[in-house]
C-alpha cells in the first residue's frame, strides 16, 4: 500500500482480483402463517449461534426507477433503511437474472452501497421515479456466510401512518436463502442446495423466475 | 396343516402415507381415480391356474399388470390397459365353450361317460377346530409369559445389583456432550469449534461398552492405554458400563502457569486450568465425565498456549518476546518477567508439587476470558440492517461510506489487539497498580503530619484503575484540603491535580513519590497561608517553587512569608522535600525594642525595614502538627507586641 489510489482504480483492481462480492445466489420459497413457527423452529436448529432469539429485522424498500434513452428496460435501484434503528440507508443494484439450468440457485449481479438519508432526494433529483415500495418485517438467521430471512411484506397505503396500514399483503412468508459472493466460486451453489435440502419439505426453496411470474395474470 | 389358524390380514381404510413431515404432519396419496382403481382391481382377478397355458399367460399378464402399476401415465405404452383383461376373458369363454361342448357329449353317454371320483372328505368337526385353536392360543400365550417373566426378572435383578446400564449411561453421556454414530462405532467431539474455535486439533473421542467388571481390573493395570480411567491417574473405583476412549494427545493433565518474575523471584503466579469451574456433575454422571472434562481442559489449555505462542512471534515488541518450548518469556516492566508455561503431564505421580493456593485470579480469568472472547467473535457476527445489506462488515464499517470516514479511520478499524497484549497490559497494570499502592502506603506510614488518605475506586478495568488522594491535616480539615486523583495504566500514571494540571508520570515508583511530597508541600503552605488569614496575619508572599535545591519537574520548595496584624513581626517558612520534607522558619521583629542610634541608622524608623531573620527552632516548638506549631508561634508573636 504505498500510494494512495483512486476509488475508480481500487474498485477495478477489485474486480479484477475478484474479491468483490458481486453476484448474489438466491434461492426463494414461501410459507403460510400458520406453519412459519415450525420453520423457525427448524432455523434455530441449523443456524449459528441462535442460543438468544432471533434477530428481527423491519425495514422499508423503496424501488426507484429510471427510464434510460436507448433502452425500453428502466434502471431499477433499491433503497432499503431499517425502521427504528440507527443505520445507514442500503442502496442495492440487482441485475437481471439468471436461471441456468445446470446451477442450483438464480444468480444474478448485485451491487451494495451504504448510503446517508439523502439518497432518494438525490436519486429524485437525478429523474428517478417512484416504482413501488413495501414494508419487510421478519426474522434473519445465518449460517456460514449463508443468510436466511423469512419475512412478511407489508403494503404501504399511501397518505395513511405507518403503523396504521399494517397491512400485510398475503397470508404467508416469503423465504429468502442468499450468498452475495464474488465471481467465480461455483460451490457457493451447492452449499445453498444442501442446506435448502434440510429445509423441506417445510418449505421448498427455488429458483423463482421473475419473467415468468410476469406473464401469470 | 389341519389345525393352523386363519388369520385375517386387511388395509387400513386410510390413504397411504406419500411422506411425514418434520412437524409430524403425514402427507397422503391422493386416492386413484375410479378409473385406475378399477384398471388396478382388473389387472388383479385372479384367473384360475389351470393349465400350463394359462400359468404362462398369468405370468405375461403379471408383468404387464406390474408396468401399469410402476406408472400410471405409461398406460399407451402397452396396447391398452385392459389388454390382459381381455386376453384372459377370452381364454376363459374359450374354456367354457369347450366344457359345454363336453357336457353336451357327455349327456349322450355314448361316447364319454363321467364317472364320480371317490374323495376322502376332509369333513373336520366343528369340536376339533375349537380344541385345536384352543391349544394354538394357549400355547402363543406361554411364550409371551415367559418373555415377560425373563424381562422382569432382568429387570430386578438390575435394581438390585445397582450396575449402570450403558444404554443410561449413554443417554447421560449424551446430555452433556456430543456424539454421533460412525458406523459401529459412537463418536463424541469435545473441541469447541461448535463454540466458535478455529483451533486445528481434533477433540474426536470413542465411547465403547466396558468389559465385564472381572477383567476391567487386570485389564486397566496392565495393558489398556487406551482405558482413560487409568490415564489420567486416577483410577476409578465406580464401575461404569461405558467408557470413554481419548486420544493420546489429549490424555493427562494440562494447566498453563502464568508467572511474573523479578530478577528471579516470583512475583505472582497464576495456573490456567478449566478444572473445578462450573457445577461439579460428575457425581450425576458417570466417571467418563472426568476423563471427558480433564481431556477438554488438555484441549483448551493447548489452544490458548498455541494462540499465545503464535502472537509472541508475530508481536513486534521493543523486547522481542521469547518462545522456547512450552515457555513464552515476555517483558513487562525494566526487570519484571511474565513467563507463560503450559504444563501437561501425561503420568500421575504424588510426589508432583502441589497446585500453588496464591495465584492470581485475575490473570487466570482473563486468559480465559479472552480466549473466550476470540471464540465468541469467530462465531457471532453482527447482523446487517436493513436486511439487505451485506453480512460481515460490522456497523462502524457499514457507517464508514456515509460518514465519509478517511483512510486513518478505516485502518484503524482493522486493528485488534491479540490475547498476549492483552494479558501483557493486564500484567503490566498489576503491576502498576500494586507499586502506586506500595508508594502511597509507605508515604502514609512515613508522613505523619499531613495525612494522606488513599481511596481507590472499587470499580475498574482490567487495564485501569483510579485512586483519589486526600491530604488534610487533622484539626484543620476546614481550612484546607488538597486532593488529587491518579490514574493507574498499564505503563504510566496520569495525575490530576486540584488546580487541574495534569501530569504523566513514568513507571518508576521514585516519580510518584516526589509527586505526593510536592503535593503535601503545597498543601501546608497553602493551609498556613489560610490560618494567617483567619489570624489576620497578612500574607507577604508565597511561592510553591523556590527554585532552590533540585528541580524538579513536579515542583520544589515552598514558601511564605507572613506578617503580624500591626507589621512589626514577620515569619518566613521554607519547606523543601528533597529527599524528606524539611521545615525552616524564620522570624524577624522590626523595630527593635531596644534602640541605640548608630552612625548608619541615625533614627528609629529606618528600623521598620525590617530586621535580620532569625531561625526557630521549629521542632521543639509545642504542637502536634505543622499547623499547630504555626498557629501556637503566631499566636504568641500577635500577643507579644499587644
Amino acid at each position: 500500500m504505498a500510494s494512495v489510489s483512486s476509488a475508480r482504480e481500487s474498485l477495478s483492481h477489485a474486480l479484477n482480483n475478484r474479491f468483490l462480492p458481486n453476484l448474489e445466489y438466491l434461492l426463494q420459497g414461501s410459507i403460510l402463517d400458520s406453519a412459519v413457527e415450525h420453520l423457525m423452529h427448524r432455523l434455530k436448529g441449523l443456524c449459528d449461534n441462535v442460543d438468544t432469539s432471533p434477530e428481527t429485522f423491519h425495514d422499508l424498500e423503496v424501488c426507484m426507477s429510471l427510464r434510460q434513452p436507448n433502452s425500453n428496460q428502466p434502471l431499477l435501484l433499491r433503497v432499503r433503511r431499517a425502521l427504528g434503528r440507527d443505520a445507514p440507508f442500503q442502496m442495492r443494484y440487482l441485475g437481471q437474472p439468471e436461471v441456468d439450468q445446470r446451477r442450483p440457485t438464480l444468480v444474478r449481479s448485485c451491487m451494495d452501497c451504504a448510503c446517508t438519508n439523502g439518497i432518494l432526494e438525490f436519486l429524485t433529483e437525478m429523474g428517478f421515479r417512484l416504482e413501488f415500495e413495501y414494508i419487510a418485517k421478519g426474522y434473519m438467521f445465518r449460517k456460514g456466510r449463508m443468510k436466511i430471512t423469512v419475512s412478511k411484506l407489508i403494503k404501504i397505503i399511501p397518505g395513511k401512518q405507518q403503523d396504521m396500514a399494517n397491512e400485510p399483503i398475503s397470508q404467508s412468508y416469503i423465504v429468502e436463502l442468499s450468498v452475495v459472493a464474488p465471481t467465480g466460486q461455483e460451490n457457493v451453489g451447492e452449499e445453498m442446495r444442501v442446506f435448502a435440502e434440510q429445509l423441506k419439505p417445510l418449505v421448498q426453496l427455488d429458483k423463482i423466475d421473475y419473467k415468468r411470474l410476469g406473464s401469470m395474470p | 396343516m389341519s389345525n393352523s389358524v386363519n388369520i385375517s390380514v386387511e388395509t387400513t381404510c386410510e390413504n397411504q402415507i406419500r411422506e411425514i413431515g418434520y412437524d409430524g404432519t403425514e402427507l397422503y396419496q391422493p386416492p386413484p381415480t375410479l378409473s385406475e382403481s378399477l384398471a388396478k382391481c382388473a389387472a388383479r382377478i385372479d384367473f384360475s391356474k389351470t393349465s400350463l397355458d394359462d400359468l404362462k399367460k398369468e405370468e405375461k399378464t403379471a408383468a404387464a399388470a406390474e408396468e401399469e402399476n410402476k406408472d400410471g401415465t405409461q398406460f399407451q405404452e402397452s396396447l391398452w390397459p385392459w389388454d390382459a383383461v381381455r386376453n384372459k376373458l377370452k381364454d376363459a369363454l374359450t374354456e367354457i365353450c369347450v366344457l359345454s361342448d363336453v357336457i353336451s357329449i357327455a349327456k349322450d353317454k355314448r361316447y364319454l361317460v363321467l364317472d364320480p371320483l371317490l374323495e376322502e372328505g376332509d369333513d373336520t368337526k366343528p369340536i376339533v377346530q375349537v380344541y385345536s385353536r384352543k391349544k394354538a392360543i394357549s400355547q402363543a400365550a406361554q411364550v409371551l409369559l415367559s418373555g415377560a417373566e425373563r424381562l422382569r426378572n432382568a429387570h430386578s435383578e438390575q435394581r438390585s445389583r445397582n450396575v449402570s446400564d450403558f444404554h443410561i449411561e449413554l443417554l447421560r453421556l449424551r446430555q452433556n456432550w456430543r456424539l454421533k454414530k460412525v458406523s459401529n462405532a459412537i463418536i463424541g467431539d469435545l473441541s469447541y469449534r461448535t463454540a466458535g474455535s478455529k483451533f486445528g486439533m481434533s477433540g474426536t473421542f470413542e465411547v465403547t461398552k466396558a468389559e465385564e467388571a472381572s477383567d476391567d481390573d487386570s485389564a486397566s493395570t496392565s495393558t489398556t492405554s487406551s482405558s482413560t480411567a487409568t490415564n489420567n491417574g486416577m483410577q476409578m473405583k465406580a464401575s461404569s458400563a461405558l467408557r470413554v476412549i481419548v486420544p493420546a494427545e489429549l490424555q493427562g493433565v494440562a494447566y498453563i502457569k502464568v508467572i511474573t518474575q523479578k530478577d528471579q523471584e516470583d512475583l505472582c503466579t497464576a495456573q490456567v486450568n478449566l478444572m473445578g469451574h462450573g457445577p461439579n456433575i460428575t457425581a450425576q454422571v458417570g466417571v467418563w465425565q472426568k476423563t471427558l472434562e480433564f481431556a477438554q481442559n488438555v484441549l483448551f489449555c493447548k489452544e490458548l498456549f498455541a494462540q499465545l505462542a503464535r502472537e509472541a512471534i508475530q508481536l513486534q515488541a521493543p523486547i522481542p518476546h521469547v518462545v522456547i518450548g512450552n515457555q513464552i518469556r515476555a517483558t513487562l516492566l525494566p526487570n519484571i518477567q511474565l513467563i507463560i508455561s503450559l504444563c501437561h503431564s501425561t503420568t500421575f505421580d504424588s510426589n508432583q508439587p502441589a497446585p500453588i493456593n496464591d495465584h492470581d485470579h485475575v490473570l487466570e480469568h482473563s486468559l480465559h476470558q479472552l480466549l473466550r472472547e476470540v471464540h465468541y467473535k469467530n462465531s457471532h457476527h453482527p447482523f446487517p440492517h436493513p436486511a439487505s445489506a451485506p453480512l460481515g462488515p460490522t456497523k462502524k464499517r457499514m457507517l464508514a461510506g456515509p460518514m465519509a470516514a478517511d483512510r486513518e479511520t478505516l485502518l484503524d478499524m482493522t486493528k485488534s489487539q491479540t490475547i498476549l497484549e492483552q494479558i501483557i497490559a493486564q500484567a503490566q497494570h498489576i503491576f502498576m497498580r500494586k507499586r502506586t499502592q506500595y508508594v502511597l502506603d509507605t508515604l502514609a506510614r512515613d508522613v505523619k503530619d499531613p495525612q494522606i488518605v488513599s481511596h481507590w475506586n472499587a470499580m475498574n478495568s482490567p487495564t485501569m484503575s483510579c485512586v483519589k488522594i486526600n491530604i488534610v491535616t487533622h484539626g484543620y480539615d476546614a481550612i484546607g484540603r488538597t486532593s488529587l486523583v491518579i490514574h493507574v495504566k498499564e505503563r504510566s500514571l496520569k495525575c490530576i491535580c486540584r488546580d487541574g494540571r495534569v501530569m504523566r508520570l513514568s513507571y518508576e515508583p521514585q516519580e510518584l513519590r516526589d509527586l505526593i511530597l510536592c503535593q503535601i508541600n503545597s498543601h501546608q503552605i497553602s493551609c498556613l497561608v489560610s490560618l494567617a488569614r483567619c489570624m489576620a496575619w497578612t500574607v507577604l508572599s508565597n511561592s510553591n517553587h523556590l527554585g532552590i535545591g533540585k528541580v524538579e519537574p513536579l515542583g520544589n520548595a515552598s514558601s511564605c512569608l507572613l506578617a503580624s496584624p500591626n507589621g512589626d513581626r514577620m515569619i518566613a517558612v521554607q519547606i523543601r522535600c528533597d529527599p524528606q520534607i524539611d521545615v525552616k522558619v524564620y522570624i524577624a521583629r522590626s523595630p527593635r525594642q531596644d534602640f541605640f542610634p548608630s552612625p548608619l541608622v541615625p533614627e528609629k524608623l529606618w528600623e521598620n525595614l525590617g530586621g535580620n531573620f532569625k531561625e526557630v527552632k521549629f521542632d521543639k516548638i509545642e504542637g502536634k502538627s505543622f499547623l499547630n506549631k504555626m498557629e501556637f508561634l503566631m499566636a504568641s508573636l500577635t500577643s507579644n507586641t499587644a
